[in-house]
């Protein structure tokens, strides 16, 4: 990219925000068709237990009542991310295994009709023993909740590379310390919701907030038996994802079911309730981790055990269980490492990816490098960069590392925070803490993991953008067209864009593991540069001028240095059909990952064609006598590649702090009964930071310009949400002069880790 | 059906204009405004009054619309996201949240921009402190609020005819 960007780098306000403030916008719940009819879900009240019989005969009679659909409809369809993990029957035939569990739908002419029919229908049950925590659930004897898992071990990841007990062997110092954390939520703004539409035609269309529309419509067409191009997942305005969208639910596939039973749309809108307990929500966390430095800090081994509790199912266990370490030997060199990572089922609600996802895992893995540079007397910033990845290396599981500029984010953010005057500087309990991390920009995913574009013109030169890359808020439909506008020389409203509607748009990833920006944008990138060669070509005859000395700007063609005497891109484009030679942009991009790289079988090979890199420091004071935690300030530093629009990148930022790091960190945690039953599902009781909760926040962008992403652009925010959560932690141990190994850091938790030093000191 | 309750009238100026219909006692105004009116900028996120989504001035005064009940507005005047761009363009306040990058997934936007308003109806010069504590009744996932509340700084600004600093 050597020539100046006119838009990209640009705050250009996003193009769905007008919409947006204007409250025009739909979302899936505002949808409204002829004749929709509305579903509701009956689901579990016990956590295991074996359906004996349904009756639905009288809410079959009551009036209103349209379709009724149990387990015994479908045939025991089963979902799983993975053919070897599809252990979940998409509506259950003969046995539950959460509080909350779907049993049986019922689409009617209102919702409340909906609702007052699943009282009527009887089931009756006979409650088994139920398991709620990992260890229980690993014990011998315990309740099975899966035939061919012997003590509920749903996924181990084994990874083992080096000499491990060599590196501990030569180590200088050795220090071995247990994580945990509880389970935490997304709480998306906008509940769940689904509505599907028969067309005459055959085909289904559907609307749902997803984070890949052409995954779900995979996922569908295999579960409905119909062909892929027969369901239609849309485009629709979605309320925030966080990780929380990207797997399969009952839900899409109940609304299809019913709406094809009944030949009408059908809208099934979730409670805030059913939103946190029946899509997923983040795994509790056991995590011991070894490691062994040398005298100067650098790690020379490192053995880490993680349990994390997965629920019910295993949703994308193999994936969840890896990705913790992933991130980690992505962040630091490591000569030799072990890892096992297990997932448990329980009978809780469903464990899936999470913006913060691993709390308990990297933010061990940080606190752990400070506590042993004090032993060492070390300063931890010192030791950060000592272990810092850097471009060219290759992780210890086969990536390259093709760009990256961690030690640049440790060390800006550590300069503005004034690290140098505040470490071992600050009174008592008063703390500042460093945290860095690393994520991938997708994985590989087969044939699915490649994002497609194309782009059409109209005769008064305006283009249409074509993309499967979905907006689930963080601004992607601003992106493909700030790139389109940005190569064709167009004003950004001057381009339609037609994204996620799997009737339209071609193949891609979606938008989850951090990938959108790197496959779609780049996908965008290519065909727009095709469709501006095509115009060139055209342009160059008429102008008689060199395809090379070409620009496109300001919706002209012309020579470089003389725009008067161009020609406007919508006169190109009718030459072009008088000519026929129609200009039709296409391009594709496939990420460079290792496809024999697998999750379980084979974890080795390039996961990702580039990561993202983040440093985050955190100023806190806690106050002794309460616990509680004051943020005094974020500061957050992230390679992101390149900042296509620093305004959306900023965003993301202080976003991902606010989830990861203030919320993820200081508060959010689901509690249980003994049943278990999730105790907090909604927000009166689940607590997500609030603006007057947000400390001050400086956004740091660095730009290390990876060779392949779009304009050197990689992704943006992720590897904050969880650097930021790791530096608070460091700030409060910092803060109160010992280690919180429990989190997240709420006042009880603080003040057990100030009274177990305060104790430790009297009896020494 | 056994919700035969009767149905009662309810008259109120939405957006300006004058609505008539009737209504069962329990609906509530989202339900209303929502449902029948199709005004459906109004967002539900919890319908219980947590997070600030559903929120509409009913004679300027912030409300949670899943909280109220429909016939409670009868006589007055709602304003919903609908309603505050006019002939002219959007608003002060929507301008802002559009230039400041206030709006991520927009789920809140609406809440938000209504809360944002009535703020500056009764306040024309809320500092950092007070536009935080005014919006935090408000639930935003995406955007750690700190884009939101530069965004109000900068209506406030421009409401009183200053430059935004
Ligand atoms: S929907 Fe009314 S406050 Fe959440
Ligand atoms: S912009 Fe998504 S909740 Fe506020």
């Amino acid at each position: 990219m050597s020539k100046q960007e006119w838009l990209i780098g640009t705050r250009m306000p996003r193009v769905d925000s007008e919409p947006k403030v204007r409250g025009e916008v739909q979302f899936t719940a505002d949808i409204k068709l002829p004749r929709m009819l509305h579903a509701k879900v009956l689901r579990s009240p016990y956590p295991h237990a074996r359906i004996k019989s349904i009756d639905t005969t009288a809410a079959a009679a009551l009036p209103g009542v349209k379709a009724i659909m149990t387990g015994q409809d479908t045939a025991g369809v089963k979902w799983g991310v993975f053919r070897y993990t599809r252990d979940q029957q998409l509506l259950p035939v003969d046995r539950v295994r959460y509080v909350g569990e779907e049993v049986a739908a019922v689409a009617a002419v209102s919702p409340e009709i909906a609702a007052q029919a699943l009282e009527l229908i009887e089931v009756k049950y006979e409650p088994l023993p139920a398991v709620s925590d990992i260890w229980e659930s690993m014990a011998d004897g315990a309740p099975q909740l899966h035939d061919d898992h012997p003590n509920n071990i749903n996924v181990h990841v084994a990874i083992e590379v080096g000499d491990v007990e060599e590196g501990f062997a030569k180590a200088h110092l050795v220090r071995e310390d247990v994580f945990t954390a509880p389970e935490d939520s997304y709480f998306m703004t906008e509940p769940y919701a689904v509505v599907a539409n028969p067309r005459p035609d055959g085909s289904l269309e559907l609307w749902m907030p997803n984070a890949a529309p052409h995954q779900k419509a995979k996922a569908l067409s295999n579960a409905l038996v119909m062909p892929l191009n027969k369901v239609i997942v849309r485009k629709v305005a979605i309320g925030g994802a966080f990780g929380g969208r990207s797997d399969v639910f009952p839900a899409e596939f109940i609304t299809a079911f019913l709406a094809l039973k009944t030949r009408r749309p059908v809208k099934l809108v979730y409670t805030r309730e059913e939103n946190s307990v029946a899509t997923r929500q983040g795994h509790a966390l056991f995590t011991t981790i070894k490691t062994g430095v040398d005298a100067e800090g650098r790690v020379l081994a490192r053995d880490i055990t993680c349990y994390m509790d997965g629920g019910a199912y295993s949703s994308t266990g193999p994936i969840a269980t890896s990705v913790p370490f992933l991130c980690m030997e992505q962040t630091y060199r490591l000569p030799a490492v072990r890892y096992n990572g297990y997932r448990v089922y329980t009978n809780k609600p469903i464990g899936g990816m999470i913006r913060i996802h691993g709390r308990a895992f990297a933010g061990g893995v940080d606190l752990q490098l400070d506590m042993m540079a004090q032993e060492l007397g070390l300063d931890p910033l010192q030791v950060r960069l000592r272990n810092a990845r850097q471009p060219g290396d290759t992780t210890p599981t086969g990536s390259y590392v093709q760009s990256c500029a961690l030690s640049q984010c440790i060390q800006q953010a550590a300069e503005a925070a004034g690290w140098a005057d505040k470490y071992g500087k600050l009174p008592p309990y008063h703390g500042i803490g460093l945290g860095t991390n690393s994520v991938q920009t997708g994985f590989p995913l087969g044939i699915r993991g490649g994002s497609q574009a194309m782009i059409k013109f109209n005769e008064d030169g305006g283009a249409t953008v074509m993309s499967g890359v979905v907006d689930n808020g963080q601004g992607n439909d601003n992106m493909l067209v700030q790139i389109a506008a940005e190569v064709l020389g167009l004003d950004p409203g001057h381009i339609q864009l037609i994204s996620a509607d799997t009737e339209a748009t071609a193949n891609d990833p979606g938008a989850y593991s951090m990938i959108a920006t790197f496959a779609g944008g780049n996908a965008v990138l290519a065909a727009a540069e095709d469709a501006r060669r095509q115009i060139f070509e055209v342009a160059a005859e008429a102008l008689e001028a060199h395809v090379d000395d070409l620009v496109a700007q300001d919706s002209k063609v012309f020579v470089a240095g003389a725009p008067d005497k161009g020609l406007p891109v919508g006169k190109v484009i009718r030459m072009a059909l008088i000519q026929g030679r129609p200009v039709i942009g296409t391009g594709s991009f496939t990420p460079k990952v290792d496809h024999r790289r697998e999750w379980l079988s084979n974890p080795a090979g390039q996961l990702s064609e580039t990561f993202s890199f983040g440093a985050s420091v955190a100023e806190v004071r806690v106050d002794p006598e309460t616990g509680m935690v004051e943020l005094l300030g974020l500061w957050l530093a992230q390679d992101c590649g390149r900042a296509l629009n620093p305004m959306v990148v900023e965003g993301q930022f202080e976003g991902g702090a606010a989830m990861g790091g203030v919320g993820g960190m200081l508060r959010e945690e689901h509690r249980w009964s003994d049943t278990p039953r999730c105790l907090n599902p909604t927000f009166l009781e689940y607590k997500v930071p609030l603006a007057c909760d947000m400390p001050p926040i400086e956004n740091i962008i660095v730009e290390s310009m990876d060779p392949t992403g779009p304009f050197g652009a990689k992704e943006a925010g992720m590897s904050i949400a969880m650097s930021a959560a790791q530096a608070i932690i460091g700030a409060v141990s910092n803060a109160i002069g010992a280690p919180v190994y429990d989190y997240p850091l709420t006042p009880d938790r603080v003040l057990r880790a100030i009274r177990a030093k305060q104790d430790g000191e009297k009896q020494s | 059906m056994s919700l035969a309750i009767k149905s009662q009238g309810l008259r109120m100026t939405v957006n300006g204009e004058p609505v008539e219909l009737l209504v069962q006692p329990h609906e509530t105004l989202l339900q209303v405004l929502r449902e029948r009116l199709d005004l459906t900028g109004v967002k539900e996120g919890c319908g219980e009054g947590a997070c600030g989504a559903c929120t509409v001035l009913v004679d300027g005064l912030a409300r949670r619309a899943c909280l109220t009940l429909a016939l409670e507005a009868d006589g007055c005047s709602v304003l919903t996201v609908e309603g505050l761009a006019d002939d002219q363009g959007l608003s002060i306040e929507q301008q802002a949240f559009i230039e400041a990058g206030a709006v991520q997934c927009g789920f809140c936007t609406p809440g938000m921009l209504l809360a944002s308003h009535h703020l500056l109806e009764q306040n024309p010069r809320p500092d950092e402190a007070e536009i935080r504590r005014h919006l935090s009744g408000h639930i935003c996932r995406c955007t750690g609020y700190a884009k939101i509340v530069e965004a109000v700084s900068n209506a406030a600004a421009r409401k009183r005819g200053e430059e935004p600093s």
